[in-house]
């Protein structure tokens, strides 16, 4: 016979219920988000709809009541609409050298050979690297007087290559970025290609289809969801940029390099425009959440597309 | 050792197998059978049994206490997986001894016992291997020893037997059927596999989408289905189900289906005032058919050779009335072809007849 | 026999593209290494062929821990504090995290609750914010908590950082291992609780350090929630990343020290990456979701 276990005291009985249990176990979580996350943002919400400066307001003094004067100051600010301009051309470069270059390489790799886990392992230290500290260097690679870069180029005929300029540092700084996530997307496709059942391959072979037919209707098919979630991770990603860029040229030269993130950044704690800077972040934050909920939708929808996908990853 | 008793339980909502009003008396030391197709709800029932989900309605007792609010732990039984659940990361002697160590038992104690069980199973030799590296068979044996070793009041048994393969099941069977029966232990046994139940039970609970159907000793459940789902299920291959009407001919009650017909005069009263219209149906199980070659002496009834299988020792033939296939089991080798022309009859001591509405069985 | 040289060469061909790339990929790492063994002299000459050949110095290395003075001996740098505070803070917050996203992350995935997946999206989103937008609120919440230049409000932050990726990794880990693990260990007699410690957590183990792995760079590397909550002036609770940038804002040139310490911070990340790469290829591809 055996001894059935007593009976629980209290605590044990909390332990025990799931239903108390499983609360417990989130709450750590779910407090330091609502703490960390939404008490903050509910905080600079509120703050976005007065005149406040962490600087310049008065102790003691309550800061004026301006309503959405902030957000149409906003709108109509000529720095900021530039910054989204610069932005945007750097996101649409930088993403854009990412996509094609991560398709060219994926490609490259699409097949097994001998050492390609080193080779993808190496071409992974990239993504893990700090942006901050990679910035300073492309910096020094770059310099036109002593950077290897431009003597790289000077090799191919043209001379005094600086593009550190303001015409041209948008492009350099994409490039920098390119660097680092290239390899990302070229992560992602290499699985989604590898994905893609290789007797669809052979029947096109056999039915003499060309090389951009077999692309155009078995690979493009297959990977796009993969290729819009890898497009829109990245998007949200560059648009959000700032590590990358600040350290190095804080935004310059002039204003070149000001995109969104820095703008931000300058409004809030160089000009001390709290309230101000809370209604610009807050607009930044929904093109961010606009952007995150397609990308999540996109993402859970086709969860059977994930599986292979993951076999394929294992096999890289 | 405890009985069981679940009265009324529920337990419908989101679950993929519910169980509806089942009310099942378990007595101590009996061996019974959950016996139903796949996704009938006799996992679930374990599960509320062990206390592993809770039922929307109904209690369940174990011993004379009723469990409802009690943790699985608290509960003193012992479950065995469909998938053995073993702790993969730590040896077979700590999988035994989990249970006793949660319990806080002396070292010493905790040492014999595991040494007792393992001779008991012949899995000395696995103690201080890891899950992994064990076969089906010892997998399973190992689950069997972590149930046995603290003696729990009732065992219950979730499809044990059923991934692994034939010859081992057999052997395994009797296994199980021989400590249970020496240890005494109360015990539920799910399974869908019909033999299984038939061999080691004593009784047999059928079940049917969350319904208990029938519930009675092995041969009374083979003997006397009570409808045309338990006559269908327990039994290989199945019983030959003839749809067919009362009717009246030459001032005697047949059964009719086709070019088939069956006397039933000699108990047609008490057939038609169970019946609840002239639509039944008429069960005979293949073995109880009896193939002649030539018109038997008693009358028979025609029927052409459809199919033969051999079968080792025995033959199944298909033969067909009309339109109505009957498997026979004959119980040597047949040497008909098809397109031959039998003959069949029909032991009435073994026919069932059932009501084609509700396939209740009438006699 | 033209059809399979035509093969070859197509293979050659690919080989030699796989090289350059890796190449590419590789060479802005090497460059970094040979310049922070380059005397300060050759720093600043025009590259040519003759400047790969110049003779490696320590310097730049010990430069790292120690700053010349004429005259008076070398003073420290206290970058090695740097290095131990990012340490430090990465560890403490990628601890953290891990242990409470796990918790979080089984309580997910064995239980009903209403709203689950609400609070998933919710934890999921957090990842998606950026740093710059929710800076803003965190920085008045900092000032107004005294946590500013603080450890404590730095190891904080960084859990929170990373605690929407601890949770959907560890949930989709923790999914693949068979819920009836526990149950065979709540009939033994475990409590719930218990029965996550003994049948699943073991399990768990690997993905735990994969997790926290993971977290840690990010952490490791991270440049701007550092900058503001530690802010422009020298503090006790300052991380590498921030003083580097500083380096380089202020002494501008000196490419020796800074690439000699940028190395330094670097190879800890080179080393994880090796180690993790299964892991890490696991997780990168799919951002912050799994199955």
């Amino acid at each position: 016979m055996g001894q059935a276990p007593r009976r629980k005291g209290f605590l044990s009985r909390i332990l025990e219920s799931g239903r108390a249990l499983k609360w417990l176990m989130v709450a750590p979580a779910l407090a330091i988000l609502l703490i960390f996350v939404i008490f903050p943002l509910l905080w600079s919400l509120g703050l976005s709809f007065y005149s406040y400066s962490v600087m310049y307001t008065p102790p003691g003094v309550p800061p004026t009541f301006v309503g959405l004067q902030n957000f149409q100051k906003i709108f109509q600010d000529v720095n900021i609409y530039e910054s989204f301009q610069r932005t945007a051309y750097f996101v649409a470069l930088a993403v854009g050298l990412e996509f094609f270059g991560g398709f060219a390489i994926a490609e490259l790799l699409n097949t097994r050979f001998r050492g390609r886990r080193i080779v993808v392992t190496l071409i992974l230290i990239p993504m893990m690297t700090a942006p901050a500290v990679i910035g300073i260097f492309f910096e020094y690679m770059y310099n036109p007087t002593y950077g290897v870069v431009p003597y790289f180029i000077s090799l191919v005929g043209i001379k005094d290559f600086n593009w550190m300029t303001r015409e041209w540092v948008i492009p350099a700084v994409a490039s920098m970025d390119a660097w680092m996530w290239t390899p990302f997307m070229m992560l992602i496709i290499l699985a989604g290609l590898q994905a893609v059942p290789r007797y669809l391959y052979e029947a096109a072979e056999i039915d003499r289809a060309s090389l951009w037919m077999r692309f155009r209707y078995i690979t493009l098919p297959t990977i796009s969801p993969i290729l819009a979630i890898a497009l829109l991770f990245r998007t949200m990603d560059a648009l959000k940029l700032f590590d990358l860029i600040f350290p190095v040229t804080a935004g310059g030269p002039g204003a070149a390099t000001q995109f969104l993130s820095v703008r931000l950044y300058l409004e809030v704690f160089e000009y001390f425009k709290t309230g101000y800077g809370s209604a610009f972040s807050y607009i930044f934050l929904v093109i961010i959440i606009v952007l995150s909920n397609i990308y999540v939708r996109v993402l859970t929808r086709r969860p059977q597309m994930m599986a292979p996908v993951e076999e394929a990853v294992q096999e890289v | 050792m405890a009985r069981v008793l679940l009265e009324n339980v529920t337990l419908e909502k989101g679950i993929l197998c519910p169980v509806h009003s089942l009310t099942l008396e378990v007595r101590d030391k009996e061996f019974v059978s959950l016996l139903a197709p796949s996704g009938s709800g006799k996992t679930t029932t374990l599960r509320i049994v062990a206390g592993l989900d809770r039922p929307e309605k109904g209690s369940v007792w174990i011993g004379d206490e009723e469990v409802g609010d009690m943790t699985p732990a608290e509960r003193d039984v012992a479950m065995i997986f469909q998938t053995y659940a073993l702790y993969p990361h730590v040896s077979v002697r700590d999988n035994l001894a989990s249970p006793l160590k949660v319990r806080k038992t002396p070292e010493t104690e905790i040492d014999r016992s595991v040494k007792e069980v393992a001779e008991v199973l012949h899995i000395e030799d696995l103690l201080d291997k890891r899950p992994v590296t064990l076969s089906g068979g010892e997998m399973q044996r190992v689950a069997i020893g972590r149930a046995l070793i603290r003696k729990p009041r009732v065992y219950l048994m979730d499809e044990p037997l059923t991934n692994l393969d034939a010859k081992l099941r057999v052997e395994l069977r009797a296994e199980m059927k021989r400590l249970q029966k020496e240890l005494g232990q109360t015990t539920i046994y799910a399974t869908h596999d019909e033999v299984e139940a038939l061999a080691m039970s004593n009784r047999i609970a059928v079940l049917n989408q969350g319904r208990l159907i029938q519930y009675d000793a092995p041969e009374a459940i083979y003997t006397h289905p009570k409808n045309t789902f338990v006559a269908r299920f327990v039994g290989t291959p199945a019983m030959n189900m003839i749809p067919c009407s009362l009717e009246e001919k030459h001032g005697r009650k047949i059964l009719q289906a086709g070019a088939f017909e069956y006397d039933i005069t000699d108990f047609a009263e008490a057939v038609q005032g169970k019946a609840t219209g002239d639509e039944l149906v008429l069960g005979v199980r293949p073995a109880h058919v009896e193939l002649h070659s030539k018109p038997p002496v008693d009358g028979g009834i025609q029927a052409s050779v459809y199919v033969v299988e051999p079968m080792g020792r025995m033959t199944i033939v298909d033969v067909k009335v009309g339109e109505n296939v009957f498997k026979v089991k004959v119980p040597h080798l047949f040497e008909g072809k098809p397109g031959d022309s039998v003959w069949i009859s029909l032991d009435p001591r073994s026919v069932h007849i059932f009501d084609r509405k509700t396939g209740e069985a009438i006699a | 026999m033209q059809r399979r040289t035509k093969r070859q060469v197509k293979r050659i061909i690919r080989y030699a593209l796989i090289i350059v790339v890796t190449a590419f990929f590789i060479f802005p790492l090497i460059w970094l290494g040979l310049t922070s063994i380059k005397p300060r002299a050759v720093l600043f000459d025009k590259p040519s062929w003759s400047s790969l050949f110049f003779e490696p110095t320590a310097k730049n290395y010990i430069d790292v821990f120690y700053r010349e003075q004429y005259g008076l001996p070398p003073v420290r740098t206290y970058f090695e504090m740097l290095l131990v505070n990012s340490l430090l803070i990465s560890l403490a917050s990628v601890g953290l995290s891990t242990i409470i996203g796990t918790l979080a992350a089984w309580a997910f995935s064995r239980f009903e609750m209403r709203g689950k997946n609400t609070m998933m999206f919710f934890i999921l989103s957090t990842r998606m914010l950026p740093p710059i937008a929710t800076l803003v609120p965190l920085y008045l919440l900092y000032r107004a908590l005294g946590f500013m230049y603080t450890h404590h409000g730095l190891i904080l932050l960084y859990t929170m950082f990373t605690l929407a990726f601890s949770v959907w990794m560890m949930k989709g880990f923790i999914d693949e291992i068979p819920k009836e693990l526990e149950e065979a260990a709540m009939v033994d007699g475990h409590s719930r609780l218990g029965a996550f410690f003994k049948a699943t957590l073991p399990q768990a183990l690997t993905a735990m350090a994969a997790t926290a792995m993971f977290c840690l760079m990010t952490a490791w590397n991270e440049y701007a929630f550092a900058l503001v909550v530690t802010g422009t002036d020298w503090t006790h609770a300052r991380t590498a990343p921030v003083q580097l940038a500083k380096t380089f804002g202020e002494s501008g040139y000196n490419w020796g020290l800074i690439t000699a310490s940028e190395l330094i911070y670097l190879i800890p990340v080179i080393i994880i990456t090796f180690i993790m790469q299964e892991y890490l290829l696991r997780g990168i591809t799919f951002g912050t979701i799994k199955r």
